[in-house]
């Protein structure tokens, strides 16, 4: 039992030298991307792209727009980078800045044009090996598609992303009773469509 | 209950957000009530759909060069309008900043009386500070680097009558190693342009050579 222990607790400060290694890590290349280095932005950059991209891809509900997104997002993050502070992980500071840049994107193409769901095979997208599939035939990603943006911003953020809804309230400058308002909205517009 | 109340309610419960003796109505509610069983259903259908979004999706396409070329197009601009670019000047700001406490320590030669720090020939120097670089972006920022020094030894060549000769001296001896290293660095890119490891040795030297500067210009400041 004390070897298990003893085991235990040495694979659990493994994990922490490994997560303080890499918080080092981190630092040095945000520092290096700050003085101009470019390798090291792009270092960053392939650490954070999936989960950026992935981000764009279920506020947009559109694979192309996202991808452009994700590029706004880590064009904006080099200009603003000298404000990164380090206080934080370089991925927590990138994540507000992305929503903000698919809100304010979505804001100024709705004024040109209604949104349409653009992607060819929206499911490659989902494809996850040994991810449940709780009801043939629904696709999420689709019907996300149709909600309001307000409501589907708030519905990412809360329920695929997992944010409290203070945090979505200061994320997109709402009151907290508007963004539980939202996401009411959402999920009963789902649950119809899940229902048609 | 009410169909209407379970139906406002039924978020929070879902949730676990509802205090025990609300969750207890509902509940109660749910049991005695097949439409609402169902809404319950399908909410808990869609949140499970939620859950299995993956949280990470790779891009179908490498967006970074994109990204690479857009970065160096708004450095070209910045530079070309006149101002510092980002990267150089982010490169000579960090250094520059709190240098207050930091001392010259480079070797002092006392042997050297006369010394000339060299006068840039800026589009020369731009010129060569590019020589066997292929990538662009690379390209762009050894430029710009070459820029920044230019404008740091331009500085440092008003204020030179300020600065003592051995610390001159070391200037110079800094900046021709530096520049060796850069030389070689750049050699080594014409035989291996795609190696990560060479840029990065550039964009590390150039920033050294920089510093080098920087730190003297600073000096000169508080003399």
């Amino acid at each position: 039992m004390e070897g298990l222990a003893e085991a235990v607790l040495g694979q659990t400060l493994t994990h922490m030298r490994d997560d303080e290694d890499r918080r080092a890590a981190e630092k040095r290349l945000v520092r290096d991307a700050q003085n101009g280095d470019l390798v090291a932005f792009e270092r960053l950059y392939r650490d954070n792209e999936r989960k950026v991209f992935a981000l764009c891809l279920r506020m947009s509900s559109d694979a192309a727009l996202a991808e452009e997104l994700t590029q706004e997002v880590f064009v904006r993050a080099w200009r603003k980078l000298g404000s990164f502070r380090g206080e934080s992980a370089f991925s927590s500071w990138l994540y507000p800045l992305t929503v903000n840049v698919a809100l304010s994107e979505r804001r100024s193409r709705r004024r040109r044009d209604a949104r349409i769901f653009a992607t060819d095979d929206p499911a490659s997208l989902e494809k996850q090996p040994g991810a449940p599939r709780p009801e043939a035939g629904f696709d999420l990603q689709k019907a996300m598609a149709t909600l309001p943006p307000g409501a589907r911003a708030v519905f990412v953020l809360h329920d695929v992303e997992g944010r409290t809804h203070d945090e979505i309230a200061a994320m997109l400058n709402l009151a907290t009773g508007t963004s539980k308002a939202q996401l009411f909205r959402a999920r009963r517009l789902l649950r119809e469509a899940l229902g048609s | 209950m009410t169909c209407q109340e379970l139906d406002d309610r039924l978020d929070d419960w879902v949730d676990g957000a509802l205090p025990a003796a609300a969750a207890a109505e509902v509940e109660a509610h749910l049991l005695s009530c097949t439409l609402c069983r169902e809404r319950e259903r399908r909410l808990r259908q869609v949140l499970a759909h939620a859950a299995a979004l993956p949280r990470s999706v790779a891009p179908a396409r490498d967006l970074w060069p994109d990204i690479a070329r857009r970065v160096s197009r708004e450095r070209s601009w910045s530079w070309a309008a006149g101002g510092w670019n980002p990267l150089a000047l982010a490169a000579a700001a960090t250094v520059v900043v709190g240098l207050g406490a930091v001392l010259w320590t480079g070797p002092s030669p006392s042997r050297v009386r006369t010394v000339q720090i060299p006068t840039p020939t800026p589009q020369a120097r731009l010129v060569a500070g590019t020589v066997g670089i292929s990538d662009p972006v690379l390209a762009a920022a050894a430029r710009d680097y070459e820029a920044a020094a230019n404008v740091l030894l331009e500085t440092l060549q008003q204020r030179r009558a300020r600065i003592q000769p051995e610390d001159l001296a070391s200037v110079e001896a800094n900046l021709d190693v530096i520049d060796r290293a850069l030389a070689e660095v750049r050699q080594a890119l014409v035989k291996s342009p795609e190696n990560p490891e060479l840029s990065r040795m550039l964009v590390s030297t150039h920033r050294k050579k920089i510093e080098v500067l920087s730190r003297v210009v600073k000096l000169s400041t508080a003399l």
